[in-house]
């Protein structure tokens, strides 16, 4: 029998410092710190970009040579292009953006800290666990930059195979770089897992009393719906490349033709995890996205029902386009047919969504705090690239534009830009809640514009190099395109000195911003459980059911 | 509302009532959640049946399968708890069954027990003790803090009922 407990409060303690970050069980510190590493690791990966801009700006190679590489121009003798190092970072920014940035980030950070507060879950289901995933996630980060300093392909350090891994190129890479990155995704991909199996356990089984599936808030659906896509595709990945690395160290031949295996089997396989790969980057983005539109439009979002069952269609359909990455690989016409018009039918839930944003802001009292100018260049950029990918899902039009920069302007406007954005939405919206200090207003401002003009203008010139046919992947180009290089170096330096200004300012706020200790500091229609909480939340939360009234403020769902 | 009274009248039976802690996934649910999983997750090895890429896949999404199985069905495991009050006419009986199996149980006589309610003092608000056969144990700390005020009233009331009846 549980003896009463009438002066209940001798179990509170103080935490060290390196208990609470090191051995945290904690679902709103681990959040904290899955959102501090993957901006390091986002820094590294935005440096690669830097380096490669820097090099794609003029015609010719001036700064990645044989002889060693460069940071000026003020030419050093002879430089052989060394296309081995181009490569190296692309694959290394690939690699690091996919597995260690944006879903670490949106489903590691905003997903651990907000989703248990939004259903009132006093932690997550195995806060342990949870502790697990995440320093998975960082030895698995450890292990990418690891895999860019070993010994690699063409005797030097590295490899250079595109995230995508195909093989026979990464079967037959040489040194241990390219083990190492196997790993590498093998970690991320058991830490994802498990964060996900945590994530929809605390979804299906700690909500509130009284919060049916259809009264929970956007943004944890956008969790859970994440969380399940990662159930399902990881499993497919990790599989692939276990086969891989068989057939690197083994002598196994499952993607080898001399032994009877099928290298497009891999693209099939690789792309059948790497569609919804993509809507597990961008679907928690939609979820923050929601939250920030409604409470900067004072209005309720607009068509709440449709937009969770948008999410879902979304997620549902991403599992059944994934050939449209490989229209070149010679797949028979109804083939193509059937994968081309699947593709274009993910433009009726994500339509959905983009016009109920728009809806909820329509008569509303917009007001242009920080976070609702990076969902507004959301909503402008995602929509830009959306509209690209109708373009591309076009298996005739897609001849011509596959593998171009047409391409890599696409899936930079809605990962980059789109997700990316969301990101930065969540964490000026959530900054006050999570810290208890306010991020200057000025400064925010700053930064987004200077990041909206910057991506702009890096990116949007590609979609002309696209169409011009500059290929992807290669160090050097014809003098022919050199204008739009020139133009999309200088936006990339413009978005990297706002990344920079960006931690500059988010350490001054922590260190010495405004304090902000109201529980609520937008407005009413912030109405979610978290802003009932004081800012920052104290270590335990909701370890009491929190009463509906509390969070059911739309009866009318 | 996670509690039941079963407020039988009559010779020789007793009341007892029930409490556990509240679960927002059913059965139902737990059911369909994994069956639509199996067969999403079955979905790319149609792609490769017949092929050696086949049990390359195999391992990896059975072993995820059995993860998320296993993962909710610990949850549920742990919040299995189960608090059982008899309030017989000469002895109140409170059984309490935790996760782990194990049986605590509580006995006193009727007529010395005696309920209280903390509004703010204990772990949770409005915090329902009974105290008697010199301990204090505490009874539903893992409803929501109106569901407490409602058993307690409902508790006064059958344990004065009784008392006067003695």
């Amino acid at each position: 029998m549980a003896d009463a407990a009438i002066h209940g409060h001798e179990h509170e303690y103080h935490r060290g410092f390196f208990t609470r970050w090191f051995m945290s069980t904690n679902h709103k510190d681990i959040g904290i710190l899955y959102l501090v590493v993957s901006a390091l690791v986002g820094f590294i990966a935005v440096s690669f970009t830097i380096y490669m801009r820097l090099e794609l700006m003029n015609p010719g190679v001036q700064y990645m040579c044989m002889e060693g590489m460069r940071l000026t121009a003020a030419g050093l003798g002879e430089c052989t292009p060394n296309g081995h190092l181009w490569n190296v970072l692309i694959t290394g920014h690939g690699i690091l953006m996919m597995f260690f940035v944006v879903i670490p980030a949106l489903f590691g950070g905003f997903g651990n800290y907000f989703m248990p507060l939004q259903i009132g879950a006093p932690d997550m289901a195995f806060p342990r666990m949870n502790n697990l995933s995440f320093w998975m996630y960082v030895a698995g980060t450890t292990l990418a930059i690891c895999s860019v300093l070993s010994p690699g392909g063409n005797d030097q350090l590295g490899s250079g195979v595109g995230w995508i891994l195909y093989p026979p190129l990464s079967v037959n890479e040489g040194g241990m770089s390219m083990d190492l990155a196997i790993f590498a995704v093998h970690v991320s991909g058991a830490s994802s897992i498990l964060g996900a199996i945590n994530m929809i356990t605390t979804f299906l089984n700690m909500r509130a009393p009284g919060m049916t599936l259809f009264k929970v808030p956007l943004f944890s659906w956008s969790i859970f719906v994440t969380a399940w896509l990662i159930l399902l595709a990881l499993p497919v990945l990790a599989g692939a490349i276990t086969m891989l690395l068989t057939d690197r160290n083994f002598g196994t031949t499952f993607f080898d033709p001399a032994g009877g295996g099928d290298p497009i089997l891999y693209q099939h396989i690789l792309w059948f995890f790497g569609h919804p790969e993509v809507y597990i980057i961008i679907l928690p983005g939609f979820g923050i996205i929601s939250h920030v539109i409604a409470t900067f439009s004072r209005k309720p979002v607009f068509g709440y029902l449709p937009m969770v069952w948008a999410l879902i269609a979304i997620g549902a359909l991403g599992f059944v386009v994934w050939a449209h990455h490989m229209y070149t690989v010679g797949m028979s016409l109804t083939q193509q047919s059937y994968f081309m018009l699947a593709t274009m039918v993910i433009a009726v839930p994500t339509g959905v969504k983009v016009f109920s944003w728009i809806a909820t802001m329509w008569g509303g009292s917009i007001e242009f705090k920080t976070p609702m100018l990076w969902a507004f260049g959301f909503l402008f950029l995602f929509t830009l690239g959306g509209v690209t990918g109708i373009v591309l899902s076009q298996a005739g039009v897609d001849r011509a534009y596959h593998d171009t920069y047409y391409v890599v302007a696409h899936f930079h406007y809605v990962m980059s830009l789109g997700a990316v954005f969301a990101i930065f939405a969540g964490i000026y919206f959530y900054f006050p809640k999570m810290t208890g200090r306010r991020i200057p207003e000025w400064a925010g401002q700053l930064h987004f514009w200077a990041m909206f003009v910057g991506s702009n203008v890096t990116f949007f010139p590609q979609h002309f190099l696209g169409r011009q046919g500059m290929p992807r992947r290669y160090i050097d180009y014809p003098e022919a395109f050199a204008l739009w290089n020139q133009v999309s170096s200088y936006g990339a330096f413009l978005s990297f000195a706002s990344f920079v200004f960006f931690f500059i300012v988010i350490i001054y706020a922590i260190v010495a911003g405004e304090k902000e200790t109201r529980a609520n500091p937008w407005n009413e229609y912030a109405d979610t459980l978290e802003w009932t909480l004081p800012s920052p939340p104290p270590e335990h939360t909701f370890e009491i059911l929190p009463k509906q009234e509390e969070w059911d403020k739309s009866p009318a769902h | 509302m996670p509690y039941i009274i079963n407020n039988e009248t009559g010779e020789g039976k007793v009341t007892t009532i029930e409490l556990w802690p509240y679960n927002s996934l059913k059965p139902r649910g737990f059911a369909f959640f994994l069956g639509v999983t199996f067969a999403l997750i079955s979905l790319p090895l149609f792609n490769v049946l017949g092929t050696k890429v086949f049990w390359g896949l195999f391992p990896f999404l059975f072993l995820t399968l059995t993860g998320i199985w296993f993962a909710l069905r610990k949850s549920l495991r742990d919040r299995q708890i189960l608090e059982q009050l008899r309030l017989h006419k000469d002895e109140l009986v409170l059984i309490r069954q935790n996760p782990t199996g194990e049986q605590k149980e509580w006995v006193c006589s009727t007529y010395w027990s005696k309920l209280r309610m903390y509004d703010n003092e204990g772990p949770v608000a409005n915090y329902i003790t009974l105290r008697g056969n010199g301990r204090e144990v505490e009874l539903g700390s893992f409803l929501g803090e109106d569901e407490r005020k409602e058993l307690f009233h409902e508790l006064s009331r059958l344990l004065t009922k009784l008392k006067s009846n003695l």
